[in-house]
């Protein structure tokens, strides 16, 4: 039975506002973590309109616009409150148009778009509770439904440059003296329309990490992963495997350090599972690029790492007091 | 602007300030066995409610006066502003035992922590939170209490080493008692911490902490005799004495401090107080510290779902999994939560402070550990 007067004292002249410690936050939220990660993307998103012209930005457009349309949706389904208002989905949408290359027409981008919230995260129940990074299971769909349409390197031939994950798959390493990695990492390199503004990408992770959304444990890991496992096979054999440098600046390696593998829900917790789960999908990055069928391996490498998150959060210290 | 730190050392810039004695006293006695009633006279120092735990302290009228209200919650007593107290005990003559315990306890002291044996006993004078500076001010004002305190502790406990720990830099002993520094940066003032930078083990068997702040009030009840009625504040920056069960309102009118609709008050840290519904409750005997928080200043508590970002597990002190532990507390399975390290945590806040999806962890850690102290008692009895 519950007390007579729930509250003893309870006065209506001055309504405090009661709530659980710590009174005192540190005054992040979602929707400011949300914010800086478009505000992230900015460079990148103006250097590739001004690389592709305004189509990139169209199919920007309507992947963020798709996706956020369909998670009004599938809250309203769920009978969940609609809070778009944090930005999350209208991030997950632009991460996957970043994939895409700028000349994807308009349906392409509108499915995946849709694709990233419904089946990304409405599915494992939403935001914060995909077991692989969203934008990469919309990406994943449409590689396999519509090769043609996603092809980087069929879709922009008609530019000068080449992609050099292309041409490294199909040419090998003696094709790459082509390019160089200066220009690579200007972005003055084919690839998704977003992901390969290598140095566009770089400040806005670096902006990240220094305002504190993200933490150095899983892009330092990426990269390192990459750049450890490419040197290992080059000094093998330099003639057939190309240099770490090239594997840094090539591809979007650096969009998926800085915003793919660090997606909040399918990277583990923890400062070793994060290292640990950073080195393994770097170094999956090469050994796709070396071995396998895919020219860019950076988005199957990474949902690869996604499933192994479960496993390496079991790499974990001891909690105080435990013996 | 608040402005949030994590800064413990503080340095008090004047000395204990009095407050002008309270009219009415609303004593908490939630949870307390009353032993008194509505009408009944009291003189300053009579007993009003003993703790129903094994050694926890009896409650006391910090003046006299009439009770004129009791329910549940609290008890009103209109102060008469008569002189009269109880008669003093003498403590301090009393060999050890269950009957000094007993009498300790009558007092109003917390005896638990002080029975039975220890090998280390470790005062941690440490400023508990951020924002407050009570145990710098009792540490440097207060030395007669602390060492009488230390006495009788020592009596109590009979430990092989008595060590005092204190913000690194501070020049400041109690005799019978070596100092050591610590850094003066939160969480580093909790016990379960203090007690790991000064013996080097987590959890260790056969210590014993307790705060400068019930060391001064044992210390007090033993050169006086008479119970433990006040506690130490830090309201504002300065330290007051404030009688047990003032209301907020009259700390709030006697210092002209202003609180509008939907500001929070919160009574003992920032990190790990208590907010307040009604400006009629009385300060309790543990409060530390009182604080007012605009209603704009920091995001709220949300009830939204955790996202899995690991903040508050790269935050954690005792590196448990505090998003785990919510998800399992929210849906009442807490046997799961037990075994992603709820037992091991001790409460200061910092996964909450620093969750971006604003959820309230740890309110949930301290829900799922009542829970399962509930359910315990529930089956022994």
């Amino acid at each position: 039975m519950n007390p007579p007067i729930l509250k003893a004292m309870s006065d209506i002249s001055l309504r405090l506002t009661v709530s659980p410690p710590p009174h005192w936050r540190s005054g992040r939220t979602i929707q400011g973590m949300m914010r800086a990660h478009l505000l992230a993307l900015a460079p990148a998103a103006v250097m590739a309109v001004v690389m592709y012209g305004v189509r990139a930005f169209a199919v920007m457009g309507m992947a963020g616009t798709a996706a956020v349309l369909t998670e009004v949706i599938c809250l309203l389904l769920q009978k969940r409150d609609v809070d778009i208002d944090n930005y999350s989905a209208l991030y997950a949408g632009v991460l996957f148009a970043f994939l895409l290359p700028a000349t994807a027409p308009w349906w392409l981008a509108v499915i995946g778009g849709a694709l990233t919230i419904a089946l990304g995260r409405t599915v494992f129940g939403g935001f914060g509770c995909n077991p692989v990074c969203a934008p990469l299971v919309a990406w994943a769909v449409c590689r396999f439904s519509w090769p043609g349409a996603m092809d980087i390197d069929l879709n922009l031939a008609a530019y000068m440059a080449n992609s050099p994950v292309d041409q490294l798959m199909h040419f090998g390493v003696s094709s790459l003296g082509q390019f160089d990695y200066m220009d690579l990492f200007m972005g003055r390199g084919l690839g998704g329309l977003g992901s390969s503004q290598v140095v566009a990408l770089a400040a806005g992770g670096l902006f990240l990490l220094a305002a504190g959304w993200i933490r150095l444990f899983i892009p330092v890991g990426f990269l390192v992963g990459v750049a450890g496992t490419a040197a290992i096979y080059w000094v093998i054999d330099p003639t057939a495997y190309a240099d770490p440098m090239f594997h840094l600046v090539a591809g979007s390696t650096i969009f998926g350090a800085f915003f793919l593998a660090p997606d909040t829900a399918s990277s583990p917790v923890g400062k070793i599972p994060q290292t640990m789960f950073g080195l393994i999908a770097g170094a999956m990055v090469v050994i796709i690029r070396v071995y396998g069928v895919y020219p860019d391996g950076v988005p199957f490498a990474i949902m690869v790492a996604n499933l192994l998150s479960p496993l390496l959060e079991r790499l974990r210290p001891k909690y105080f007091g435990v013996r | 602007m608040l402005k949030i730190h994590y800064s413990l050392d503080q340095k008090p810039a004047d000395s204990i300030r009095d407050l002008e004695p309270p009219k009415v006293l609303n004593i908490s006695v939630r949870n307390l066995v009353l032993k008194t009633r509505k009408g009944a006279v009291l003189a300053k120092g009579d007993q009003v409610a003993e703790h129903p735990s094994p050694g926890g302290g009896a409650c006391h009228a910090a003046q006299g006066g009439k009770v004129k209200a009791v329910n549940y919650h609290s008890l009103t007593v209109q102060c008469t502003g008569g002189e009269e107290t109880v008669a003093h005990v003498d403590v301090a003559s009393m060999g050890k035992g269950s009957e000094l315990l007993r009498a300790l306890q009558e007092l109003g002291v917390d005896v638990a922590p002080l029975t039975g044996s220890a090998e280390v006993l470790v005062v941690n004078g440490l400023n508990p939170e951020p924002g407050v500076s009570v145990a710098q001010q009792l540490l440097r004002d207060g030395g007669e209490e602390l060492r009488a305190g230390l006495e009788m502790a020592r009596k109590l406990l009979s430990p092989s080493r008595a060590i005092l720990a204190v913000s690194k830099g501070e020049d400041v002993s109690i005799p019978g008692a070596e100092t050591v520094g610590i850094r003066a940066k939160y969480p580093y003032s909790l016990d379960a911490l203090v007690v790991r930078t000064v013996t080097g083990k987590e959890f260790p068997e056969h210590t014993r902490v307790i705060n400068v702040m019930d060391l001064f009030d044992l210390g007090k009840v033993t050169l006086t005799g008479l119970p433990v009625t006040e506690t130490f504040m830090t309201i504002d920056g300065h330290n007051y004495r404030v009688p047990v069960g003032t209301p907020v309102r009259h700390i709030l009118e006697v210092l002209d401090l202003k609180a509008a609709p939907g500001d929070t008050i919160v009574l003992g840290g920032p990190f790990r107080g208590e907010s307040i519904y009604s400006l009629d409750q009385g300060v309790k005997k543990e409060d530390y510290g009182m604080f007012i928080t605009s209603s704009d200043a920091i995001p709220e508590v949300q009830d939204a779902a955790c996202m899995n970002c690991g903040e508050c597990v790269l935050h954690c002190p005792a590196r448990v999994l505090p998003h785990l532990i919510s998800r399992y507390a929210e849906y009442e399975r807490f046997e799961e939560a037990e075994r992603y390290g709820l037992n091991s945590c001790f409460e200061c806040g910092l996964c909450a402070f620093n969750c971006f999806a604003r959820r309230p962890l740890l309110q949930y850690i301290r829900f799922a550990k009542a829970q399962i102290r509930a359910k315990g008692q529930g089956t022994q009895s």
